[in-house]
């Protein structure tokens, strides 16, 4: 008969169909992993090494797949999320406690998107002076909550996909600094390691920075309730590993823009430096450097990425914790009936741009200290997910190759290892001379 | 015993003894019947240095007020396999349950266990704050809060005769029979309420629970993503089951949307009668008369008498879903006219159906879009309106509900994770107490 109806256009014209259904949890989850830690972390990178870390973002990226991949295959096999699983697994106690610890490093990470918010305002208020910090911080907490809690998903779910497309901005703005690309070329391609201390905390922060724990729960909770067929598990497969590799470009651009041009200059102006320490310093730096243009991309990006996960991030960390105590929950519900989770997510927000707006408060501080109690949970969620997504009884067929568990249980130790190290250092300075 | 009352968090952890010599530690409470009102405990599991050993209850002589359980004998037998029978602690604290009268899922704090002659009995899910902090060991806390804040609103305990187990398993290995089953008492449209808000494997179990009626009617509120879900997981047998005692447009529906193999090795399941009807149902678009247009109808022959007619109802009605009014065809299945049920009734016993039937009737063809069709009804004021192929033949009637049902605007479907979607408890019923 007819083309059309050949038996293999048809199974290729499913595949897609089924993609383009499937996909989602995975892009939006990894592009919410460059939030404002991690374009804070992917700067200082690029301008205290150049290109040299580029290396990194291989390995990391296959690290960042195997870790979502566990979450999502959980699920999409269980529907049911990861919250759910400690809970139901093991029992009150250990969830209190997982969970309190979760709860402040998410309060911290709030606090760094709108850190973010606070430093991009700075951005803009040199080229609108109308637009001031202090005015952008509670403006975007207002319509983070607003949009959020409309219950338009319709709008909501634009939004987001509006949140994953700005992320351009950084492709753009790393490649108009003009980077040498035989250097960008040598330094993605060829590991190399410098032996300092500075090299070996920056891989520990890129490493901690790209797993952030509450994507976990996050990926998880957005597969189970994709509802995808057991059958159709491999389209969520090709989710994550696209998420993953498009969250890592993102990464590699932002490395790139500051690599081309603070490493650059420093490099020959080893007496006067350009310091980095918050995201926004790359922005300033970038306007004699490389132009207006690419300074404001870089910080419409910075805004954006934190806009992006201070809605996604309150909202679901609200809700894990009230699924696992099996408090009523839902932005569909009003204040009255979900006290306990509406509670919760006005105190992440609010605390969150509270702290920020606070007078002198240490942004630098809240991004640094942040990204620390990101690096210590993540072991932590780690050893939990191979925990259930090894168990028969929930997984059945579906636990772990041997491959990925190696993969895995060395992801955990190497992470483990290097962030008890780090964690250490960084807290107690002494010990690290 | 002078045990009256107390809770399953309580006696975990606390020693076994015999002759008040320390054997091991009380692990786990089993039953055989969890549907049961208020289930018998039928043995202790004691973890002992051996492993965990099996006490009937028998052999329990008595319950402490600290919790200590004195023992006649040391148990000597291994506990018996998880598989084969239900225990409180592994198998329902922290997971979810159907609390039956409060209509929706929520997750077992604590289990209260009372003596109630003789026997130890099973009496209520605590699933308030209590609960957990009691879990937590911080009890102290809720003394200083408020009674209120303490319970955790209205419904913190819920009696066990209100209490459905999602579970698989089926101890007495007895299939539950429609009586057994709490989640029979629900209303259909509550029921699928519950299965929606469930991941897809704890959904499947519950159906699994259901008598095939029960099941279809939940199964004719259910959104068409949880239907296929379900279905997938329950096997084609049983869906068949189901699906043939759902009402022909809702089963149709249901077909339309899943893959021709599918649908194809479902219809093979069911009679041949039923299958025939809903093939021929399958090809009318959704949104047509056709598509909504039910052929559970009661039609007669023109030569019958009032009488013979009302006997034919009495027979039919039962387990058909339109009796209202009664459509007159000839031999070839041509409609010839239509007839209330309250013409028949006011009708002469031996008044003949062609005197009283009204041949001036309303009729859509099966191509009509939906709203085109209700608008008919609204227009007419009908109960319902017969559908008609151009040959005059009649093919199935629309009933008044299922035609407003396809004006309504349906619920937008999302692909974002749970907290942003609709679970759907009903606001009057939970703003009570």
């Amino acid at each position: 008969m007819a083309t059309l109806s050949s038996p293999l256009l048809r199974v290729r014209l499913r595949s897609v169909l089924m993609f383009l259904s499937i996909v989602g949890p995975g892009i939006i989850t990894a592009n919410a992993d460059n939030d404002v830690g991690g374009i804070g972390t992917y700067s200082l990178a690029g301008a205290q090494f150049g290109y040299s870390l580029l290396w990194l973002l291989i390995p990391v990226t296959v690290i960042l797949y195997v870790a979502q991949e566990m979450c999502a295959r959980m699920g999409v096999i269980t529907g049911k999320g990861l919250a759910d699983l400690i809970r139901e697994n093991f029992g009150v106690k250990v969830t209190f406690w997982v969970l309190v610890l979760f709860v402040l490093g998410d309060l911290g990470n709030v606090a760094t998107e709108f850190a973010g918010v606070f430093s991009s305002g700075t951005i803009f208020h040199t080229y609108v002076a109308l637009i001031s910090p202090y005015m952008l911080v509670p403006l975007v907490a207002l319509l983070v909550f607003v949009t959020v809690t409309s219950n338009s998903r319709k709008i909501v779910e634009r939004i987001f996909f509006v949140f994953c497309a700005v992320y351009v901005a950084y492709i753009i703005s790393g490649i108009i600094v003009h980077p040498n690309w035989h250097d960008v070329l040598i330094g993605t391609f060829l590991p190399h390691f410098t032996p300092s201390k500075a090299y070996f905390l920056m891989i520990v922060g890129v490493i901690g920075t790209t797993i952030a724990p509450w994507q976990q729960f996050y990926i998880q909770a957005a597969a189970a309730e994709k509802g995808v067929p057991q059958a159709d598990y491999k389209y969520t497969q090709w989710d994550v590993a696209i998420g993953s590799i498009s969250c890592d470009i993102v990464a590699f651009f932002i490395i790139l823009a500051s690599a081309a041009t603070i490493y650059v200059f420093n490099a020959g102006h080893p007496a006067h430096p350009i310091t980095v320490s918050l995201p926004s310093d790359v922005a300033v730096a970038l306007t004699p450097l490389a132009g207006k243009f690419a300074s404001l991309l870089f910080a419409i990006g910075l805004l954006n990425a934190a806009m992006f996960t201070a809605s996604i991030l309150p909202l679901s960390t609200a809700y894990y914790v009230c699924e696992a105590f099996g408090f009523e929950r839902g932005i569909e519900l009003h204040f009255k009936q979900a006290p306990i989770f509406y509670s919760l997510y006005l105190a992440f927000i609010v605390i969150g741009a509270g702290v920020v707006l606070l007078p002198g408060a240490p942004l630098l501080g809240i991004i640094f200290y942040s990204q620390v109690v990101n690096g210590a949970l993540l072991p932590i969620v780690l050893v939990l997910t191979l925990l259930l997504v090894n168990n028969k009884r929930l997984m059945g067929a579906y636990t772990n190759s041997l491959t990925f568990n190696v993969i895995a249980w060395a992801t955990v130790i190497i992470v483990g290892a290097l962030t008890v190290v780090s964690v250490v250092t960084s807290l107690v300075p002494s010990l690290s001379s | 015993m002078p045990f009256t009352e107390g809770f399953v968090s309580e006696l975990v952890g606390r020693k076994a003894t015999v002759d008040g010599l320390p054997i091991g530690k009380v692990a786990d409470f089993l039953i055989h019947e969890p549907n049961d009102t208020f289930p018998k405990i039928e043995g202790i599991v004691i973890k002992t240095a051996q492993g965990p050993r099996f006490a009937p209850i028998d052999q329990v002589v008595d319950i402490e007020p600290d919790g200590r359980v004195e023992l006649k004998l040391t148990p000597k037998d291994p506990a018996p396999s998880d598989d084969d029978v239900l225990y409180l602690v592994s198998d329902l604290l922290d997971k979810q349950i159907v609390d039956v009268d409060g209509r929706k899922v929520v997750r077992i704090n604590d289990i209260e266990l009372a003596n109630t002659a003789g026997h130890l009995r099973v009496v209520a899910a605590d699933i308030g704050v209590s609960g957990l902090l009691r879990r937590l060991g911080l009890h102290w806390i809720g003394r200083r809060l408020t009674p209120e804040m303490y319970r955790g609103g209205p419904r913190a305990m819920i009696a066990w005769n209100s209490v459905a187990p999602i579970t698989d398993k089926n101890p007495s290995d007895v299939r539950l029979s429609v009586t057994e089953s709490k989640l029979a008492r629900l209303h259909p449209s509550d029921l699928a309420e519950i299965i929606g808000d469930l991941s897809k494997v704890e959904a499947a179990s519950i159906v699994r629970q259901l008598d095939d009626e029960t099941a279809a009617d939940a199964f004719e509120h259910l959104e068409p993503d949880v239907q296929k879900s379900v279905i997938d997981d329950i096997g084609t047998e049983r869906a068949a089951d189901i699906i043939e005692e759902m009402d022909s447009d809702d089963a149709a529906d249901l077909l339309s949307e899943l893959p021709e193999e599918q649908r194809a090795k479902l219809l093979a399941e069911m009679n041949t009668y039923t299958a025939q009807e809903l093939r021929e149902l399958v090809k009318y678009d959704e949104d047509t008369a056709g598509g909504l247009m039910t052929t559970d109808y009661v039609w007669i022959y023109p030569h019958r008498t009032t009488e013979a007619t009302v006997r034919k109802i009495r027979e039919l009605g039962p387990n058909t879903e339109f009796i209202y009014y009664l459509y007159v065809v000839d031999k070839r299945d041509r409609l010839l006219g239509v007839l209330s049920l309250r013409t028949l009734l006011l009708a002469l016993p031996t008044a003949f159906i062609e005197r009283i039937m009204d041949t001036d009737v309303i009729t859509v063809p099966p191509d009509m879009p939906a709203k085109d069709v209700a608008a008919t009804i609204a227009k007419y004021d009908l109960l319902a309106v017969p559908v008609l192929h151009e040959t005059g033949k009649l093919l199935g009637v629309v009933t008044v509900d299922d035609a407003i049902d396809a004006i309504i605007p349906e619920e937008m479907i999302t692909h974002l994770p749970r907290f942003t979607r609709h679970r759907g408890h009903r606001i009057p019923q939970e703003a009570e107490g």
